[in-house]
């Protein structure tokens, strides 16, 4: 009863606290509920993302001697399988060609006649497609020039053998056979290391890189060539189906995973031995809930300081009402009320706000995930959505208990009737305060970035470049310790500052109070634990929307890198291989519309050693400014740097790290390198000096490459052909520039655009739209530095209506009561911003540092964003000022009323 | 509620020198329509300096309401009040000072702080004011709590603190609330003690409400109010004294 009595009481007449408090419970629990959607929706996309980058959901390895038309109806028949297909493989021997002088590429092997050079391979594979493979596997090949169907040569082997299409080829079969062909097109193998997996092996044992020989033939044609090797080399042959099945999985990845995975080992059940099932589909899964689990992890990293803080906040306008409720306890225990009834009725108050709260949060969260992430779920399947709601909730009532309940229970236990009717005014130092854990917070933070920075941690790519992520969680406790290290730092200065240096405090404060300053100093110094509470708030809310912005930025910007890393620039054009463009191309692709510059470069290959990679001939002049090259790219100097002593040493070039260290190199070293001669076909030994190390570069591979001047390059190659060109389209859309120069390059080369790379580019991490989570999070930032700054400053304020109300009593003025207002307004509102500044740039500059492994590449500055953060410091400002102004005219309420009201 | 005819208290005892509070028909009503409340009814009266009353009654008598309109801390709702001799400056800070019956001081300052306040509000020099405040405080026997901080100080403590406030500007008119309502018997002594000698010594006016006949015998002129009304009062007629004392 006394319990009703009692709630009754509160929702009448204490309203506005239970509101304050409900406000900041809701915070919080919308905010890990937000996070419960989006990190739901995520995992949706990356299962939508894992499965699209497969071309061929199961290669399905027929076991030698298995009857190849009753193999491929099993694989059809089952449960699942939507399209099967045969494709045969066989070993090849070698390819060879023997091609005029003048054409351009490079070659394994070359001798040269009179007019013309043969070149050969080594082995290599022959596949043999069915009809309907290209319409059933639409991303396993990709066209670069000529037809697209009939006999098609792998693009490397093309620029092996210096072949296009309309040239002859021949292949030599195990047993010496032989056989001509004319190339009817060539094509890129995007998935070629899991069309050429060994099926079956063991995931160590796959070989370490697909062959670069490949021809492609149309199924029939291929029997006609292997079906006799088969039978004499039965080893050099063997027939694979290749099968689409059924994408309706669940939305996470791990169940996607589990349900995929199982269906496969259903199939090798089902076909008993005669066949083992490559799963593309299912290791594409795998590597997904692998990211999904670390996304979690990161996002709910990044938004948990938003929950914290709004328990902080939540914690905050409890403190404010303690005073009251002190006061409330003592009369109560007068009048007989034991522990255990005053323990009860703050229950009442926490359950009150709990129930308020989560109800809020919830409704809120649930209308923020259906606005931002499509969503209004808050996990990917029910129980997880039942988790993340429940998590949210009890967030919510553990927030409201520790907040009411835990200080109601400690005041009870230790506080004297007489001493709740006061408030401590000369409090000790907290216990955190003498034994310094602020301190060692701090120092724990350092260590921590410092042990895992030391162990560098980044990207982990594969051997052909299917970047994965391998990122240290303890990384996670620097930031961490970083956060809360600097918020009781903030708290032990502001405490000393208010409370020791109130000389200085008196001559901040003098020119909004004038010769009240002595005064207003000694108010706000004694009150020094109250408002460091509140200057620590807004540091903190501060800091979070700082580095939260800087964080977001700064990945919006290196995904944008990214994608302008991988194509090249806004749009690029890439000539297929033995194709020499006209003179004028660059021209005819500067007039365009929407082309503001052209920077040709010339990519050619070259053997370090016996290793061939790529090389790129660049005008360093120019290059720099027109695809925004960042220093990230580089190490040993900026972009600027490298790009300087590129062009002012002729034979410079720049390599891999990688081929620094195999071959021992210091700057100014000389690297032979072979480059083919245009006009004999034959490698000939090119002396570099080597200058510096490239680690990226637009259109590079993600392995080694190596970068020179192209005048250099076309000197001693005997050819200026350009083989791309990088478009920078000045605002106009990519696409639309995209789609011009098509009309003007024909289809002889491939143009891509950086709008559509930036759906392919980067794992299912990075491809996660980080959008929706930063409107959210930069969203509650927002909110809670309003209701840090000025909803607890009202509330400080409000609290204080009696000693306003006696200072008006004795005949203060409107301006002398705004002064005391002001100043605390002012004292909050610049320390905590002051604090949230450094604290939030210390933050940003750690959280990039030790999630370097989510960008790609690697940022070399932060991106701050200017507005969002001059947002957040208006917002306050407003907030604050409300709160003062309303503050200072409720002060101006005759004296009498407000003491006698209160 | 029409207001009734003023009363006119008839003189007693040594006439005043000057009067510093006139009212005619004083009166202050809080709400309206059936819910008001009538608290002060016509009062008339005057008060002048060297004037020392015990304003008695029960509670809710409007005991308070009388002192806080003298004061200038409410505005009436009928009737005038004007203050003669204190016109061309506020009252408060200044020549009128409130010891209110709640405790009263700002907890954030220290006992010489808060009762230097009302100086530096009126515009006295930080150090002036300290040093009044001190003097103040001495004159209470108070010095040695000077550097305490209100939660630190007893009721009667922390009372005779809000009347060392009081006279600390030297005020000509000096209003006590119920000054002893919430302490105990010595310390209320102690309190009365105080403002009785401050009163005599500077030789300002003083209206002390009670419902304590003990304090209200020690004064020597008594005004009782019943029901808003205030009734077999002493004074001074309006518009009997005509000098005001500089």
């Amino acid at each position: 009863m006394l319990a009703l009595i009692w709630a009754r009481g509160l929702l009448l007449r204490r309203w506005p606290r239970l509101a304050a408090a409900a406000v900041g419970v809701a915070a919080a629990v919308a905010l890990l509920g937000s996070l419960g959607s989006f990190v739901s929706s995520s995992k949706a996309t990356m299962t939508r993302r894992a499965i699209a980058d497969v071309a061929v959901d199961w290669q399905v390895d027929a076991r030698p001697g298995t009857d190849p038309v009753g193999f491929l109806d099993d694989v059809a028949r089952h449960p699942g399988v939507r399209a099967a297909l045969p494709v045969g493989f066989a070993t090849t021997t070698g390819f060879a060609a023997t091609t005029a002088t003048g054409a351009s590429g490079a070659s394994v092997g070359a001798s040269a006649g009179s007019d013309s050079t043969t070149q050969t391979t080594g082995p290599g594979q022959l596949l043999g497609l069915p009809d309907g493979y290209r319409s059933t596997f639409p991303d396993e090949l990709r066209d670069l020039a000529g037809a697209s169907s009939g006999t098609l040569i792998f693009q490397q082997t093309a620029a092996n053998l210096h072949v296009g299409p309309g040239d002859t080829i021949e292949v030599t079969l195990p047993g010496g056979a032989s056989a001509r062909l004319t190339v009817d097109g060539v094509v890129d193998l995007p998935q070629a290391d899991s069309l050429f997996q060994d099926v079956g092996a063991a995931p160590g044992g796959q070989p370490s890189a697909p062959p670069d020989n490949v021809v492609l033939l149309p199924a029939a044609r291929w029997h006609q060539l292997v079906d006799t090797v088969a039978v004499a080399v039965p080893g050099s042959v063997k027939t694979q189906v290749h099968a689409r099945v059924d994408h309706s999985l669940p939305a996470d990845p791990a169940a996607a995973f589990s349900v995929e995975s199982g269906r496969a080992r259903n199939l090798e059940v089902a076909l008993a031995g005669a066949g083992a099932v490559g799963d593309n589909l299912g290791a594409q899964l795998d590597r997904a809930r692998d990211d999904a689990l670390y996304a979690q992890v990161l996002f709910v990293f990044l938004g948990l300081p938003g929950a914290v803080l709004a328990g902080l906040l939540t914690a905050q306008v409890a403190s404010v009402g303690r005073d009251r409720r002190r006061r409330e306890q003592a009369v109560l225990r007068t009048r007989g009320a034991s522990t255990r009834t005053l323990l009860a009725l703050a229950g009442v108050e926490a359950a009150l706000v709990s129930v308020a709260g989560a109800a809020f949060g919830l409704g809120a969260a649930a209308i923020i995930g259906r606005l931002s992430f499509g969503t209004a779920g808050f996990g990917a399947t029910t129980g997880s959505a039942v988790g993340w709601g429940a998590v949210a909730a009890v967030t919510g009532a553990v927030i409201a208990t520790a907040t009411t309940l835990v200080p109601a229970w400690h005041d009870a236990r230790s506080t004297t009737v007489a001493a709740g009717r006061t408030s401590p005014l000369r409090p000790r130092s907290p216990r955190w305060q003498r034994y310094g854990l602020d301190l060692i917070l701090l120092a724990g933070a350092a260590t921590v970035f410092w042990l895992t920075s030391r162990s560098g941690y980044k990207l982990v790519l594969a051997p052909e470049g299917v970047p994965q992520i391998s990122v240290s969680y303890w990384a996670f406790a620097g930031p961490a310790l970083l956060w809360s290290g600097a918020g009781l730092a903030a708290w032990r200065l502001s405490e000393l500052v208010l409370g020791r240096g109130r000389r200085l405090l008196t001559v901040l404060v003098r020119p909004l109070a004038g010769p009240l300053a002595s005064t207003v100093a000694a108010t706000l110094s004694r009150q020094r634990r109250t408002l460091a509470r509140a200057l620590v708030l807004t540091a903190l809310t501060g800091s979070f929307a700082a580095s939260t912005a800087v964080f977001n930025a700064t990945y919006r910007q290196q995904a944008e890198i990214d994608a302008r890393l991988t194509n090249g620039g806004d749009v690029t054009v890439t000539e297929a291989p033995g194709v020499t463009p006209p003179a004028d191309t660059a021209a005819r692709l500067g007039d365009l519309h929407g082309v503001r510059t052209v920077e040709p470069v010339q990519h050619r290959f070259a053997y370090v050693g016996t290793d061939l990679q790529d090389i790129y001939g660049v005008r360093p002049g120019t290059i720099a400014a027109r695809t925004s090259l960042q220093d990230g790219y580089f190490q040993g100097g900026t972009a600027d740097q490298l790009m300087q002593r590129l062009s002012s040493t002729r034979d410079g070039v720049l390599v891999s790290a990688e081929t620094v260290k195999d071959f021992q190199l210091l700057p100014g070293d000389q690297l032979t390198l072979r480059l083919q001669n245009a006009r004999t076909k034959q490698l000939v030994p090119v002396m570099f000096h080597y200058l510096g190390i490239v680690k990226e570069f637009p259109t590079a591979p993600k392995d080694s490459f190596l970068v020179a001047n192209d005048t250099y390059v076309a000197e001693s190659t005997g050819d200026s052909a350009t083989g791309l060109f990088l478009l920078d389209t000045s605002g106009v859309a990519p696409p639309t520039v995209a789609r011009a120069a098509r009309q003007v390059v024909g289809t002889s080369a491939t143009v891509t655009d950086v709008t559509s790379s930036r759906k392919i580019v980067g794992s299912s991490l990075t491809a996660v739209d980080l959008a929706g989570l930063t409107r959210v999070e930069l969203g509650f930032a927002l909110a809670l530095a309003a209701a840090a700054t000025g909803l607890v400053l009202a509330l400080g304020l409000a609290e204080r209506r009696r000693s306003f109300a006696i200072i008006s009593a004795l005949g203060a003025g409107r301006r002398q009561l705004a002064s005391f207002v002001w100043a605390e307004a002012a004292t909050t509102a610049l320390g905590g911003l002051a604090a949230g500044a450094v604290t939030g740039w210390a933050l940003s500059e750690m959280l990039v540092k030790v999630l370097t492994g989510v960008f790609v590449p690697a940022p070399s500055h932060l991106a701050v964003p200017w507005v969002y953060l001059g947002t957040v410091v208006a917002t306050a400002a407003v907030a604050i000022a409300a709160a003062a102004t309303l503050a200072a005219r409720g002060a101006r309420r005759p004296a009498i009323r407000t003491l006698r009201d209160l | 509620m029409a207001a009734p005819a003023p009363t006119a208290p008839a003189p007693t005892g040594p006439a005043p020198t000057a009067p510093l509070v006139e009212a005619v028909g004083l009166a202050r009503t809080y709400g309206s329509g059936r819910s008001s409340v009538v608290a002060v009814h016509g009062a008339t009266f005057s008060l002048a300096e060297g004037q020392r009353v015990g304003l008695t009654g029960p509670s809710g008598s409007g005991k308070s309401t009388l002192l806080h309109l003298i004061a200038g801390l409410e505005i009436p709702t009928g009737g005038t009040i004007t203050w003669p001799c204190l016109a061309g400056a506020p009252l408060r800070p200044g020549p009128v000072a409130v010891v209110f019956q709640a405790p009263s001081l700002l907890d954030p300052l220290d006992v010489v702080e808060n009762v230097a306040l009302p100086l530096i509000l009126a515009g006295v020099g930080t150090s002036e004011a300290r040093e009044a405040a001190l003097a103040a405080l001495d004159r209470l026997d108070l010095d040695r709590l000077a550097d305490r901080l209100p939660g630190e100080l007893s009721g009667g403590q922390a009372q005779r603190v809000a009347v060392a406030r009081a006279l600390a500007g030297r005020p000509r008119l000096l209003l006590a609330d119920e000054p002893t309502g919430q302490l105990d018997h010595v310390s209320g002594t102690t309190v009365v003690d105080a403002l009785l000698e401050v009163a005599g010594r500077t030789g300002c006016g003083l209206v002390i409400s009670t419902h304590d006949p003990a304090v209200a015998e020690r004064l020597p002129e008594g005004w009782v109010m019943v029901d808003g009304r205030l009734d077999g009062s002493t004074g001074r007629e309006p518009g009997q004294a005509r000098s005001c004392s500089p």
